[in-house]
């Protein structure tokens, strides 16, 4: 009549030396050992509960043995699964218990440690933009949550109410179109045309003054910044400066696309080729790496915090470009230029200074060639400005360097 | 009748020990006995009619009739089958409720439950434990779906002795159950027991006397709760929740005032927002008024100080509580910088209005989910200005990230630590149940160059945070120093919920030991014990204006109670929860309180009229987690166990006003029949395959990736923050 088996009470009497047992007295134990059984498990499920979890671990049961003052039964452990090992009495009695394994102490102690858990991390997405669920790979598909009962049905379902969130039964959703006024248009192509016009000086200036200042332009942003990248390896001084104007226009906020920006910036930085060597002279597009270096620092600290991968990406791409021996010096001079900005000394110390002894045979290779001697004298100053930056505690060190580098000037 | 005795044990088939002892003693010659007995009532009769008693005669002959074979009497009365006496009791009623009237059945359906309960548990008492257990298997079944968790508390009730030692059996045994129902109802019920006396009408007449506390009210008085309409259309049996009044304690609907003669006038609650301190007030308009000048409103926006004026001037002065009975320490500047930037962020906001047109307002939410936690994450906290993120874990330690990737550091680390963006405070030598951030308003920096930047200024950080745990502690930490300042030990039993006054200073725990206690920061020992729960106080919240608390309870009590903390007496209480009640939210306009169980429902009570507002459901089983409001009132969001983040809509359902559109409507009419064909297909489908059953109140669902929802937290932006563990 109880579910606790009353021959589990007979063998528990005969272990300890109890023989006879009335038979009412069994079921009595029996029907008792059920009663306690089935408090501890209640209090066991209060702790699951407030654990928010849906399975009953063993440390539940030790708590709730705790509560209720009893001593709790040690060596059971929730991490891994409790193995039944199943030996025969005789016919059609299987006995079941606990399988307990024989560890050697000799061996426990000299097996390698076990590997350490990942951290708890965490990761954010979009559950739901304006009522609708993005379909992203952090959401579940439609296939996941059919076994889910989403919306409401039956006679009383108000479809109107759950309109927003997709979930009524519309199977076509009209594409988002940005839709742009006739004057912002026309604005954005006065403005592009103005920018690309070499000749006319002052139409510019107008243009990026209107840029710096207008309030009006956000809807415009996505547009300038897929122009910029376009036109980026052509026109690079004044659509530098339209990037900048855009930075500094203090109504536009444009957090989601330093991604789309970053790339056009680092191409001036750290590209093999700008402007036209015939043209400007050959050193003029140091002035420019110059002036991307510290745009893209600018960017770097603004909006770093907000973009945890930013620096690190940027620095990377950086370092790339550095070590590539292939590449020519103005690239390398702009990669030292962005390292130093965008990691500071500790980036330089970890970054640029183990790698300059492998630089130095290109330096060296340069300083010999007439042709490139010049260059070669930016990338030194820049690796010179950015060993300054380590500051006085490595005054020697630098000493020491400079000399070497001070050498194969001479 | 009150004090019947004990059935005779003679006709017992309980352990055969009991039977044994009381048995007649059948002696061997049991056959001749028979014999002389038969013959001197055979001697007996003759001599009456030989003598001419005639009356005589025919009164024995009548009274000799109801003897067996044996000459042992017949059992005529139900009282002496002994332990089979319940079960014959309790099917009788059970025909007789399913054979009434339709219009009575909802109401004495709820009769059975009391009544099965105090039969098994008689049963068990008078020393039936077979007949008990049979008695319980057989007609446990009608209440597997409402009362789950009470059934599996009494099933292993076997001996009187475990009586004493069962939670449930004792609130059973020593309080009344409190039923409603109608004049009508009630009075065929006692006609039906009377004339029943014979075949246990009696017994059960017992049990409603002495274990049942029944009122009756007249239907048309009730009106709407027990009126004809509503009963005609539970008689499907969709809605099959117990009354707001009924159960243990049970309580007049709205007032803590259990007494069954106790007046039904409500206690005068102060709903308002909390007044401001004099030289606060003065502090921050004085600063709204520099914002002001300094950054002039744009177009149609109001200026700061208008804003501030409309929110202090907007209640009426009697409803709100006063400042003198709750004293708080004076404010600082931080205080000031918090209270300009609530103004600001009221003026700001993207307005979540409730349905506009009939349709529900889109909400974005934003999920934080957690890895590799292996389930060992309790519970998971956001800081009130979005910083921070903090969670505790089984293993006894909290963990605090920041939200921006900012390295946690204080003065007082030494020069050889690594800053990172998160930190462990380990203190606690159980699993950590609960956390809470001091209040905190995220204040941006002084905008440069216009934009304003995510990142916020580090004094908007919360300063400490509070802990409870399984070792029966609170703790409070500083978020300057990350360490333990002071630990609180008072409870008896796990603390299983703290939470943060919304002025800061105060707090509020609850613990298995069924008290709720009010602490304030600097003293160790607890201002004020809310006692009354009858089983252990699960959650707590409090009412925005920080002058009231709620408190809510599972096991076999599932009310919500609601508690004026200057007074430490309860001045609301709640029922009609099935299940144990798993979370509480106060709507920031303070009229309105949700509170959410384990079985997946969501209840709506109004707070000024102490009444039920509405029932939601859609959530599976397993425990809704965490409720929030929108700023405005206007949306609820609720986040379980089953990973889904639910949006629900407020405003009360008028159905008896829709009933009525159906029946004028010509074009209208049609379509909502066949609508409700249709849906009604459905709803039968749906029932068969699963029991969750989505109310039409969900303005969406939003399914994660096997990611339980262990909070969620609207800002003071409206934008949801909802955190959980991928458990894969």
């Amino acid at each position: 009549m109880s579910v606790w088996n009353p021959e589990n009470v007979v063998d528990v009497a005969e272990s300890i030396g109890i023989t006879s047992l009335n038979r009412d007295v069994i079921d009595h134990l029996a029907r008792d050992v059920e009663f306690r059984m089935s408090q501890v498990l209640e209090e066991a499920l209060k702790f699951m509960r407030h654990a928010k979890r849906t399975t009953l671990t063993t440390q539940d049961i030790s708590q709730a043995l705790r509560l209720l003052e009893v001593e709790p039964l040690y060596g059971y452990e929730s991490t891994r699964p409790l193995r039944f090992g199943e030996a025969s009495i005789g016919p059609g009695q299987p006995l079941f218990y606990v399988e307990d394994e024989e560890v050697d102490f000799e061996k426990l102690i000299n097996a390698p440690l076990p590997k350490v858990p990942r951290e708890i991390s965490f990761t954010a997405h979009w559950l739901a933009v304006e009522g609708v669920q993005p379909s992203i790979p952090q959401n579940p598909t439609q296939a996941d949550q059919r076994n889910q009962e989403l919306s409401a049905k039956g006679p009383g379902a108000n479809s109107t109410l759950a309109a927003v969130s997709g979930n009524d039964n519309v199977s076509v959703k009209p594409l988002v179109k940005h839709v742009l006024s006739k004057e912002l248009q026309l604005y954005f192509e006065r403005i592009c045309s103005a920018i690309l016009d070499d000749s006319n000086d002052e139409y510019r200036a107008a243009a990026f003054a209107s840029l710096r200042t207008d309030p009006g332009l956000h809807q415009l942003i996505p547009y300038f910044v897929q122009f910029v990248a376009d036109k980026v390896t052509h026109h690079l001084r004044s659509l530098f400066i339209l990037t900048q104007t855009l930075l500094e226009n203090p109504s536009l906020y444009l957090a989601p696309y330093v991604p789309s920006i970053v790339p056009s910036v680092l191409t001036c930085l750290i590209g093999k080729h700008l402007g036209s060597p015939s043209l400007d002279g050959t050193t003029t597009h140091f002035a420019l790496r110059d002036y991307s270096a510290s745009l893209l620092s600018s960017i770097a600290r603004k909006y770093g915090p907000s973009s945890s991968t930013l620096k690190p990406r940027i620095a990377r791409s950086c370092l790339k470009h550095f070590l590539d021996s292939h590449k020519p010096l103005g690239t390398h001079y702009g990669a030292v230029l962005g390292l130093t900005m965008i990691a500071g000394a500790d980036g330089v110390r970890e970054l640029i200074l183990p790698n300059l002894k492998a630089y130095d045979a290109v330096l060296q290779e340069a300083v010999r060639d007439d042709a490139r001697a010049e260059e070669a004298g930016y990338v030194i100053d820049a690796i010179k400005k950015a060993l300054d930056m380590l500051g006085e505690d490595h005054a020697e060190l630098r000493g020491a360097l400079g000399e070497v580098l001070a050498s194969r000037m001479d | 009748m009150a004090q019947q005795p004990p059935p005779s044990r003679t006709a017992s088939v309980g352990p055969p020990s009991a039977g044994g002892m009381n048995a007649p003693a059948t002696t061997p010659g049991g056959g001749q006995g028979q014999n002389s007995n038969q013959n001197l009532n055979q001697i007996v009769l003759e001599y009456l009619s030989k003598k001419g008693y005639s009356r005589t005669e025919a009164m024995l002959r009548k009274e000799s009739a109801n003897t067996d074979a044996n000459g042992q009497p017949i059992p005529s009365r139900v009282e002496d089958t002994g332990g089979k006496m319940y079960s014959s009791t309790f099917n009788l009623v059970q025909n007789w409720i399913e054979s009434s009237l339709d219009i009575y059945k909802p109401e004495l359906k709820r009769l059975l439950w009391p009544i099965f309960v105090h039969s098994f548990l008689n049963l068990i008492g008078d020393f039936y434990p077979r007949d008990g257990q049979e008695f319980f298997t057989t007609f446990r079944e009608p209440f597997e779906a409402e009362h789950e968790d009470d059934l599996r508390a009494l099933a292993p009730i076997h001996e009187p002795e475990h009586l004493q030692q069962n939670n449930i059996a004792q609130l059973y045994r020593h309080n009344k159950y409190r039923l409603t129902m109608s004049h009508m109802a009630y009075t065929s019920l006692v006609m039906f027991l009377e004339q029943h006396e014979r075949e246990g009408g009696m017994v059960v007449l017992h049990i409603v006397q002495n274990f049942l506390d029944i009122r009756t009210v007249d239907r048309q008085t009730a009106g709407g709760q027990k009126g004809l309409q509503r009963l005609l259309a539970e008689r499907n049996g969709e809605q099959d929740a117990p009354a707001e009044d009924e159960g243990i304690p049970g309580h007049n609907p709205g007032s803590a005032n259990l007494d069954r003669n106790a007046p039904t006038v409500l206690l005068k609650l102060s709903l308002g927002p909390m007044p401001m301190e004099a030289d606060l007030m003065e502090d921050v308009k004085a600063e709204l008024q520099d914002h002001d000048s300094a950054h002039p409103p744009a177009g149609a926006q109001n200026t700061l100080v208008d804003e501030f004026e409309q929110r202090i001037k907007r209640e009426p002065m009697d409803d709100v509580p006063s400042r003198d009975l709750l004293p708080f320490p004076p404010s600082t500047a931080r205080d000031v910088a918090m209270e300009v930037q609530k103004v600001k962020e009221n003026r700001d906001r993207f307005r979540t209005e409730g349905r506009t047109g009939g349709v529900g307002p889109g909400i974005s939410v934003t999920m934080f989910t957690f890895h590799n936690t292996f389930d060992s994450i309790n519970c998971i906290e956001f800081s009130g200005d979005n910083s921070l993120v903090a969670a505790g874990t089984a293993e006894s330690y909290i963990r605090v990230w920041s939200l921006d990737n900012r390295a946690l550091t204080s003065r007082t680390d030494s020069p050889s630590y690594q800053p990172s963006s998160s930190r462990r405070l380990v203190g606690h030598s159980g699993p950590v149940y609960a956390l809470s951030f001091s209040p905190a308003v995220a204040i941006p920096e002084p905008a440069t160059n216009g934009h304003t930047s995510n990142t916020t200024s580090t004094d908007s950080q919360p300063r400490y945070l509070l802990s409870s745990s399984a070792d029966t502690t609170i703790r409070l930490w500083s978020l300057d120093t990350w360490t333990n300042l002071v630990v609180y030990r008072a409870h008896q039993s796990p603390v299983w919920d703290v939470r943060f006054c919304p002025h800061g200073h105060y707090f509020v725990s609850s613990s298995g030991d069924r008290t709720a206690r009010l602490w304030s920061t600097p003293q160790i020992a607890p201002l004020r014990l809310f006692v009354g729960h009858d089983s252990d106080v699960e959650t707590v919240a409090w009412h925005p204006n920080g002058a009231y608390i709620f408190t809510a309870s599972g096991g076999g009590d599932r009310t919500v109670r609601m508690w004026d903390i200057v007074r430490g007496s309860a001045v609301r209480m709640f029922t009609g929860h099935t299940g144990n009640i798993t979370s509480l939210a106060c709507s920031p306009s303070g009229h309105v309180i949700a509170s959410a169980d384990d079985r997946g429902e969501i209840v709506l009570w109004s707070l000024p009229t102490g009444r039920l507002i509405k029932r939601m459901r859609g959530h599976g089983r397993g425990g809704i987690w965490s409720l929030d409001w929108s700023v405005e009132s206007s949306v609820l969001v609720s986040g379980g166990a089953d990973g889904t983040v639910r949006v629900w809509d407020v405003q009360e359902n008028k159905e008896l006003q829709q009933g009525k559109v159906v029946g004028e409507g010509g074009a209208g009419t049609k379509i909502d029949g066949a609508g409700g064909a249709v849906g009604g297909a459905a709803v039968a489908k749906s029932k068969a395959k699963k029991d969750v059953v989505v109310s039409p109140d969900q303005i969406s669902a939003f399914p994660t990736k096997k990611s339980p929802v262990y909070k969620v937290r609207f800002t003071q932006m409206n934008l949801v923050m909802a955190a959980g563990a991928y458990l894969p």
